[in-house]
């Protein structure tokens, strides 16, 4: 089975073909077996982020056809090539620098709960959220994070912005902040901080968008950004 | 030098970013510390992350689960190796420690009538009572907690890509032996080395697994980084023979190969362990710990009887075709181990994954038990003052003395938490007493060492090398050792130690692959070291350390850890120390219960089928909760994803 794999390493982009050796006749391989066999037979040198193999550690997504999946658990067909996710700058290969999504939400959610009694039950939605394995799939075709990648004002780059954390959010920053609203043991201060901090975000521009999809299955426009708009007063379109 | 370097000041560095480095960050932030966490991987992106997400909390199941009783299940089910008094302390904060995860969002079922978080059905890996919390997501949800606790606790500084490379040490000429000064890191994402001084180190970045991969179902950052970081630093190594392999992991397909399928508990009443031909290996298989079922699948190998892929059959299938407690059983499986679950439906065959045929299994390792000799609050401990190391901590998984021979199901997410939070609060209180400035001379040893590997010409590839020391570790310090073995395999690392010096790196700073290999490898080398230098001193078998050439050791024999210290020539040097033994009224009463235990199951087992089924059905029912909500979104579940292609 045939394969390419964007490489970049040290600025220079390349696109290396690799011919994946089945190690049964009826093997269904997934990407991250090629790039494991890869590392092992002449690319030593090939980076790229994996973890548990399961699903649930959310680092090794990368795109496969422009589209991104999770590595270990997307099957790899003929043909098929593999790069960086688009959406985040490259580091090497096919690592992309994530810190900066994270870092964005420095101080924009409460440090812990505010109530005293533990012995809440969360409703279902909040459980649906804290399903979100961090892996940032939904970052692709997210019109608020893109703003981030042409983003150059004030000396102000997106590289700069990489580093010190981005200034629009995205899916997952929304749904971080969606979590908070729907935890009991939130006050509601701390609620409505989280809307205000969404629309800091750039919540508005979810009010024209047909809606973004999720790595893991979770209903992201309905459960995260239609929940925030109506709280926010902004009418969802798209 | 080609490489940069930065130079940061703090109070507390903290090494991972997972369940135990978080709540240390927290902690030492909470006692004014200035704290830089340091994580190879994204925050959070750790084993606590990827686990089952089930914790021990005392006494939610009864209330004659006393301090006691769990620490002498520690104890007990650690081989009586476990330091009492850290086993003592674990029971004692292990509520408030769990807490620490409520405070931060975990949110599970309440017992509305307990007045607390309610426990799973059954009691899990060898622990006595009830006392397991799951949580909805399993370790996802956790680690929405010590993702919170890194990014948003205030004075907690915080950087990913990073691998913390050695921790610097001095002469502490005012007390004698050495203190801690900072540490060296190389920040991959920033392309450039950082020497960061801190008076105080946690390391929270245990596990070692890799080692053994792909026989294993733990994070591929499991290299053994934080047991070399203090090997190197000349600290004491407690038990590092004692390694826990996981009993029920999958053979195949090779995507799936050694990611966990079950624990002891999810046998359940009725469940049994077989070998290839069909005769029961072990009996009573859920009331037994992880060593024990891990042991005996490997011995039955070891006997000629394993399965094809080397393993054995975990039969489940009375569990679930009981007429009146299937269903019961089903949901159970669902609700205490969904994540392994959906392993195996994934990677077995239908059949299998309906429970309508037995599952192929086989240990991988899952979990080490030894690590720093530490005191109750993580610190390392030294016999001596000239051996002491002021300043420098363990917690999680890279902390020893607290599990010994075995680690009971459930109790690592625990462990995080206590010793997270001890460890941080220790480091902090020392660290804000020891803030002198060092010289950078301290420094520039250790700098100079990781700034001269890069641009190194090689013909060999680190990555390639590791492979063949995972191969070799499974075969010689895996779930079954000899002396034999153990001279096997340290052929093998005195071979690969003299190619690591033939490994190329190329020069450039920004994420660079090959550093990063090299570096993780001579970490793994380390660890094997250790490994097969404890397994020596440890002549027979107990726990996670089965040898074929030696006796099983009694219960009734006189404990004893092995403690190994590194040498300047990189050769670790083995000795044994003496350990407390549960008095003999307790170790007969704990002895007393766990055969009645097991008798009553017995008993059960030979019941008419209609009795049983209907007694195994009350005990459910008596403990589950009766209503039962849509499933949570599984992160895994082929359903819901529309961003994976698994099928076709």
């Amino acid at each position: 089975m045939k394969v390419e794999i964007v490489t970049n390493r040290d600025g220079k982009v390349a696109v290396v073909e690799y011919d994946y050796q089945s190690r049964s006749v009826d093997e269904k391989p997934m990407v991250l077996d090629v790039l494991l066999q890869a590392q092992l037979n002449g690319h030593a040198d090939l980076a790229f982020r994996y973890g548990c193999r399961a699903r649930n550690c959310g680092v090794c997504t990368v795109d496969i056809n422009g589209r991104p999946r999770l590595a270990c658990r997307a099957r790899i067909r003929d043909g098929d090539r593999i790069s960086a996710m688009a959406t985040l700058p490259v580091l090497a290969d096919l690592v992309v620098k994530r810190d900066g999504i994270a870092r964005q939400m420095r101080g924009r959610m409460p440090v812990q709960a505010a109530g005293n009694d533990l012995n809440v039950e969360a409703p279902e939605d909040y459980h649906a959220l804290t399903a979100c394995v961090e892996c940032y799939a939904c970052l692709h075709n997210c019109p608020m994070h893109a703003k981030n990648l042409k983003f150059d004002e004030g000396g102000v780059t997106a590289a700069v912005a990489a580093d010190e954390g981005y200034l629009w959010g995205n899916p997952f920053s929304l749904l971080k902040l969606q979590i908070v609203r729907l935890d009991p043991l939130s006050s509601q201060a701390e609620k409505d901080e989280a809307v205000t901090q969404a629309r800091d975000l750039g919540l508005d521009v979810c009010t024209n968008c047909p809606g973004c999809k999720c790595g893991v299955g979770i209903d992201l426009k309905n459960k995260v950004v239609k929940e925030l708009l109506d709280a926010a007063g902004l009418a969802a379109g798209g | 030098m080609s490489i940069e370097a930065a130079w940061w000041d703090y109070d507390v560095i903290v090494v991972g970013s997972g369940g135990a480095g978080s709540a240390a960050a927290q902690a030492a932030s909470e006692r004014g510390a200035r704290v830089l966490v340091v994580s190879k991987d994204p925050i959070g992106c750790s084993d606590t992350k990827i686990s089952e997400g089930k914790v021990t909390v005392r006494a939610t199941g009864e209330d004659s689960d006393t301090e006691q009783a769990l620490s002498d299940n520690l104890r007990m089910g650690g081989g009586s190796i476990p330091d009492k008094a850290i086993t003592q302390v674990f029971a004692r904060d292990n509520r408030a420690a769990y807490d620490w995860y409520r405070q931060r969002g975990a949110r599970p079922k309440v017992d509305a009538k307990r007045g607390g978080p309610r426990p799973v059905s059954i009691a899990m890996g060898g622990h006595t009572k009830r006392r397991t919390i799951g949580h909805a997501n399993s370790g996802v949800a956790l680690s929405h907690a010590t993702w919170t606790a890194v990014v948003q606790t205030p004075r907690v500084d915080y950087m990913e890509d990073a691998w913390f490379l050695d921790v610097v040490i001095t002469e502490a000429t005012d007390v004698g032996g050495q203190r801690v000064v900072g540490g060296i890191v190389y920040d991959a994402s920033g392309g450039r080395l950082v020497v960061a001084r801190a008076p105080a180190v946690v390391i929270a970045a245990g596990g070692l697994s890799t080692l053994f991969f792909p026989k294993t179902d733990t994070m591929r950052g499991n290299t053994g980084d934080a047991y070399a970081v203090m090997a190197r630093a000349g600290a004491d190594l407690i038990d590092m023979e004692q390694l826990q392999f996981l009993p029920f992991c999958l053979t195949s397909p090779p995507s799936y190969e050694g990611l966990l399928c079950g624990e002891p508990s999810v046998a359940s009443f009725m469940g049994d362990l077989l070998d290839k031909n069909g005769k029961v290996i072990l009996d009573c298989v859920m009331l037994r710990t992880r060593a024990e079922c891990a042991a005996a699948i490997m011995l039955a190998v070891e006997d000629g009887r394993g399965t094809t892929n080397g393993g054995a059959y975990l039969d489940l299938t009375k569990n679930a075709q009981a007429p009146l407690s299937g269903d019961h059983f089903k949901r159970y499986l669902q609700q205490v181990m969904p994540s392994a679950y959906r392993n195996v439906r994934q990677a077995m065959s239908k059949a299998a994954g309906q429970l309508k045929e037995p599952w192929e299994v086989r240990p991988a390792a899952h979990y080490m038990m030894g690590g720093l000799r530490a005191d109750p609050d993580g610190g390392a401990f030294a016999e001596e003052s000239r051996d002491a190391i002021a300043g420098l901590y363990a917690a999680g998984q890279a902390m020893g003395g607290v599990f010994g021979a075995n680690r009971l199901g459930s109790t690592a997410l625990a462990e995080c938490a206590i010793f997270g939070i001890r460890s941080g609060h220790s480091a902090a209180a020392h660290a804000l007493a020891h803030n002198n400035k060092v010289a950078d001379a301290a420094f520039q040893p250790a700098l100079a060492a990781a700034a001269k590997l890069f641009g190194r010409d090689g013909n060999q590839s680190a990555a390639v090398l590791k492979v063949e020391l995972q191969d070799a570790a499974w075969a010689n310090i895996g779930p079954v050792r000899s002396v034999q073995r153990l001279d096997r395999f340290e052929a093998v690392c005195t071979r690969i130690e003299a190619a690591l010096a033939n490994v190329g790196i190329p020069a450039y700073s920004s994420w660079n692959q090959a550093f990063i290999e090299y570096i993780e490898l001579a970490n793994m080398l380390v660890c094997g070291r250790a490994i097969a230098a404890a397994a020596r001193e440890r002549d027979g078998s107990v726990g996670g350390h089965v040898r074929s050439d030696g006796p099983q050791i009694s219960v009734f024999a006189k404990p004893y850890s092995t403690v190994i210290r590194r040498g300047e020539d990189g050769m670790f040097m083995a000795r044994r120390i003496g350990r407390e033994g549960l008095p003999f009224g307790r170790l007969g009463a704990y002895l007393v219960g766990d055969f009645w235990r097991k008798a009553k199951l017995r008993v059960l087992r030979r019941l008419p089928a209609p009795i049983s089924d209907r007694r195994i059905r009350k005990h459910y029912e008596a403990v589950m909760n009766k209503t039962v909500g849509p499933l949570e979104i599984e992160p895994g579940s082929l359903a819901g994803a529309p961003a994976e292609s698994v099928q076709g």
